[in-house]
């Protein structure tokens, strides 16, 4: 335990370790000193003097956010003489901000607007003309208004500090000094407008959002990304059924503030023109748009058929579809429709792992474990280009405790910057090369290890007997790409296992016996593309159903065509890469679109097949009580808070097929079908996947 | 006797009466002829909105949604839309694409005009505002905006964006 010191601040005693900043310690004492420059995880700055506060035996107002915490320290922060500088720091921050309020996007949620009604003269001393620079696009997300900005370093800190991105500096000195891309007229970066959203003023503006709305017009929905796996938390801001920007800066969640450019601008492809809202059949080789009723009635027709000639069904479930719909599905297809032939597609190796660590608890590492894990190490993975918040949250780790970070990849990548170690070794070769970091990982406390999709089968048991002989606790993540991979294997959508790695019975085809087999009578694709660059499924004659957003390659194939909808639109719960459940809400509305839920419900229902109410809370409820793991804390998940299923306890008796195992290959940049369809990411210079390296 | 006590009373009341009468006749009228001749209104009478223009023709109205957030009875619509140099509608750096006001709910408080910070909307004296049919009674912005200025054409293209309250102390 570190040094403890008792201060008083405002009459309270506060008790904080030795270090602490008075501004910290005022939090803690739910005192709030007002502060531009300061900005928490962040280096200090002391540069806006807007923290200052009154210290007794001390001359001068002191800054807050530079003065560490002593024993006895006597610390008042509203007294006339903090009231009178603070109101001063507002006149000079205002000499040249223009007063152009009703026209900014920030206004309604700017912290210099809220500390200028709390604290600002109605009228300012400075009669001359107010210094303008004109505003300047920097990338087709980013704007900077130079004459808004008040040099509080926020944008350039997070930047740097937080992404290792560095692509903002300053230039020029005293009134002309404005922030300055690293390409001196645009940006070339990671495009995730991190800066926008930490501008205290509206410096800073968002190339979606910009004169959309404003900030008490909106509804704000705390939704999952629906990106990649990490299932970051993202505040969808919706207005008539319409999202107009997505951030998070309320610090709910997992992520905190930190969201990607797919998290933060990528929700676009929700309302593409090209979204399906009505259904399709296939009329005379064309697929025609038809109704509800009509498609159902067709569905519902050609299924209950081939039932009664024991026909062959096969299923594809989807890795963005929530836990629910992957529960309702696999039982729809267990026990409607009698087959086990079902599957998705796997980007990682996570059965091999459960079974591996059989028996113990706490071996699976959360997000939170890598920011406090002694060391980490990365086997085959980008994850600055594909995993961001873990990225991220290793970044933090070293640069506020520094952790060593080993890394162990094909190729150059990010973490190369601060990485203790980088080994470069072939795909599929990581582990052989572990020896050589046995010592230095053996002197650590503990070790976080993620693997890659290159590391599966027994190159898992290899790594975990490693871990093992190294005799320090060690957790383990296994990356998969898509925001509920990971939910599409513990809740069953497996032609061997069924909910919770349950062995069942009789195994059925995996996907690519499923592509292969040449006799199946139905196929059922619930949200995926397994068509994608140009395969085929081998029965030509297959019946295809397709649950889709857009005409992808799948659906073009398809007899019906159901438009569904994305996990923006719906209610449910997602599990990320680490096993945490997340309950997600559906923000917009796409009009004709349903659920998978509500699809496969009503089917269910014309169908006969008894497989329980298709509601999202009664499907969790059921969820919770039959699926090993899935038991976790309803008010966790109720308040926006993540709780990690413990699936490890048991042996999983199976082969874990791991050539079924395929990464999605997507960048920072690219998501799979999703991410076709976002027009605003297909616009970065930086796309389909260059990283800037800086 | 009482008869002609009566008679008198009625007549002295009578008198009283018609003195009332007479002496009004020889005021000024104070009401109006509506409909056969139009009302006269004192200036500050708040009627059907009208979103003013500038000297140019230009939109005043910025679509800073702030008459729409001081509305009590939330009756006014805004969709903003961002000016290009091509087409310049508002002299800010934004406009209003849709401005709709709900009359079947206003209540002509006057709040909208107060709120907003570039005397873009303000009550004109219109008022016959009755329909049969309350779909009518949401009037978009094309029918609340002023006549444009002799001369002007309502688009202009400047060299600077005009900054509101710029300069302003």
């Amino acid at each position: 335990m570190a040094n403890m010191v008792t201060l008083t601040i405002d009459g309270k005693p506060v008790t904080v370790p030795a270090g602490t900043l008075v501004i910290d310690a005022a939090k803690q004492a739910g005192i709030d000193i007002p502060a531009f420059c300061y900005y928490e995880g962040f280096s200090v700055q002391a540069a806006c003097r807007m923290c200052l506060v009154e210290v007794e035996k001390m001359p001068k107002l002191q800054p807050s956010c530079a003065l560490p915490a002593a024993e006895g320290m006597v610390v008042h922060t509203e007294t006339p003489k903090v009231v009178e500088a603070r109101k001063s720091t507002i006149e000079f921050l205002l000499t040249n901000h223009p007063l152009d309020c009703p026209v900014c996007d920030k206004g309604g949620e700017c912290e210099l607007q809220d500390m200028t009604f709390r604290y600002g003269l109605g009228e300012s001393q400075f009669l001359e003309i107010k210094h303008h620079a004109d505003e300047k696009q920097w990338s087709p997300l980013v704007f900077y208004d130079p004459a808004r900005c008040i040099l509080c370093y926020r944008c350039i800190r997070v930047c740097d500090e937080g992404l290792g991105v560095a692509a903002l500096g300053l230039s020029y000195r005293g009134v002309s000094a404005e922030i300055i891309p690293n390409k001196g007229d645009h940006l070339e970066c990671d495009e995730c407008g991190w800066c926008i959203d930490v501008c205290p003023v509206g410096a800073l503006t968002s190339g979606t959002y910009r004169y959309k709305s404003r900030p008490w017009e909106m509804n704000y929905v705390p939704a999952i990304c629906t990106h990649c796996s990490n299932g970051c938390k993202t505040t969808l801001s919706v207005r008539n059924g319409e999202i107009i920007r997505s951030n998070n800066r309320d610090r709910s969640g997992i992520n905190g503030e930190f969201l990607c450019v797919k998290g933060r601008f990528g929700f676009d492809f929700v309302h593409n023109e090209e979204r399906l809202q009505s259904p399709l059949i296939r009329k005379d080789g064309k697929l025609e748009p038809v109704s509800w009723s009509e498609a159902l009635k067709f569905v519902v027709s050609r299924v209950r058929e081939t039932i009664e000639r024991n026909g062959k069904f096969a299923v594809i479930g989807s890795t963005r579809t929530t836990n629910e719909e992957n529960f309702y599905l696999q039982k729809f297809a267990r026990q409607g429709l009698r087959t086990n032939n079902i599957d998705h597609h796997r980007s990682g190796d996570v059965i091999t792992l459960v079974d591996a660590l059989a028996g113990r608890t706490d071996a699976l590492a959360t997000v939170g474990d890598l920011y406090t894990c002694d060391a980490a190490l990365v086997l085959g993975a980008d994850l600055a280009q594909q995993h961001p918040l873990l990225a991220y949250q290793l970044r933090a780790n070293w640069r506020h405790h520094r952790s060593p970070v080993f890394v162990v990849t094909p190729g150059p990548v990010r973490e190369d910057q601060y990485a203790a170690r980088s080994l470069r070794a072939e795909a599929g070769g990581e582990v052989e090369r572990l020896e050589e970091l046995r010592e230095e990982l053996k002197a650590r406390q503990n070790l976080v290890v993620l693997y890659g999709a290159s590391v599966k089968g027994e190159a898992v048991r290899r790594l975990v007997a490693f871990g093992d002989s190294l005799g320090i606790p060690v957790k383990y993540v296994c990356l998969v790409d898509y925001v509920n991979s990971r939910g599409a294997v513990d809740m069953g959508l497996l032609p061997h296992l069924g909910p919770g790695y349950k062995p069942v019975e009789i195994p059925g085809m995996h996907l690519d016996a499923m592509m292969a087999a040449p006799d199946l009578d139905v196929i059922w694709v619930a949200g995926a593309n397994p068509l994608e660059g140009g395969r085929e499924f081998a029965s030509k004659n297959a019946f295809v159903i397709v649950h889709e957003l857009f005409l992808t390659e799948t659906a073009q194939r398809a007899d019906v065509v159901l438009p569904s909808m994305s996990l923006y639109e719906k209610n449910g719960t997602v599990t990320n890469v680490c096993g945490e459940v997340q309950r997600t809400k559906a923000g917009p509305k796409v009009m004709g679109t349903k659920s998978d839920l509500d699809i496969l419900g009503l089917l269910a229902a014309q169908l006969g097949f008894d497989i329980g109410i298709p509601s999202q809370e009664k499907v969790l409820d059921e969820i919770r009580r039959t699926v090993r793991g899935y038991n976790v804390p309803l008010p966790v998940l109720a308040t926006g808070g993540a709780a990690q299923a413990a699936v490890l306890n048991g042996n999983v008796p199976v082969d874990a097929q791991p050539e079924q195992v395929r990464p999605s290959g997507d960048t920072l940049f690219t998501s799979g079908t999703l991410g076709k369809y976002s027009k605003r990411l297909a616009q970065l210079m930086e796309a389909p996947g260059r990283l800037f390296q800086p | 006797m009482p008869k002609i006590q009566e008679i008198l009373k009625g007549a002295a009341a009578i008198a009283k009466g018609m003195s009332v009468t007479i002496q009004e006749m020889m005021n000024p009228i104070i009401t109006d002829d509506y409909p056969d001749a139009p009302p006269v209104f004192q200036e500050r009478y708040r009627g059907l909105h009208v979103l003013q223009r500038d000297d140019n023709g230009l939109e005043k109205c910025v679509a800073c949604f702030l008459c729409s957030a001081a509305c009590p009875v939330q009756c006014i619509y805004i969709e903003a839309a961002d000016n290009t140099e091509q087409e310049r509608i508002s002299g800010g750096e934004r406009y209003a694409a849709v401005y709709n006001i709900d009359y079947s709910r206003c209540i002509f408080c006057g709040y909208c005009v107060e709120a907003c910070p570039t005397d873009a909307i303000t009550h004109g004296h219109g008022f016959e505002l009755a329909s049969f049919n309350t779909s009518t009674l949401i009037y978009r912005k094309e029918q609340l905006l002023a006549p444009l200025p002799e001369g002007a054409t309502g688009k202009v293209k400047l060299d600077h964006p005009v900054a509101v309250g710029d300069g302003g102390h």
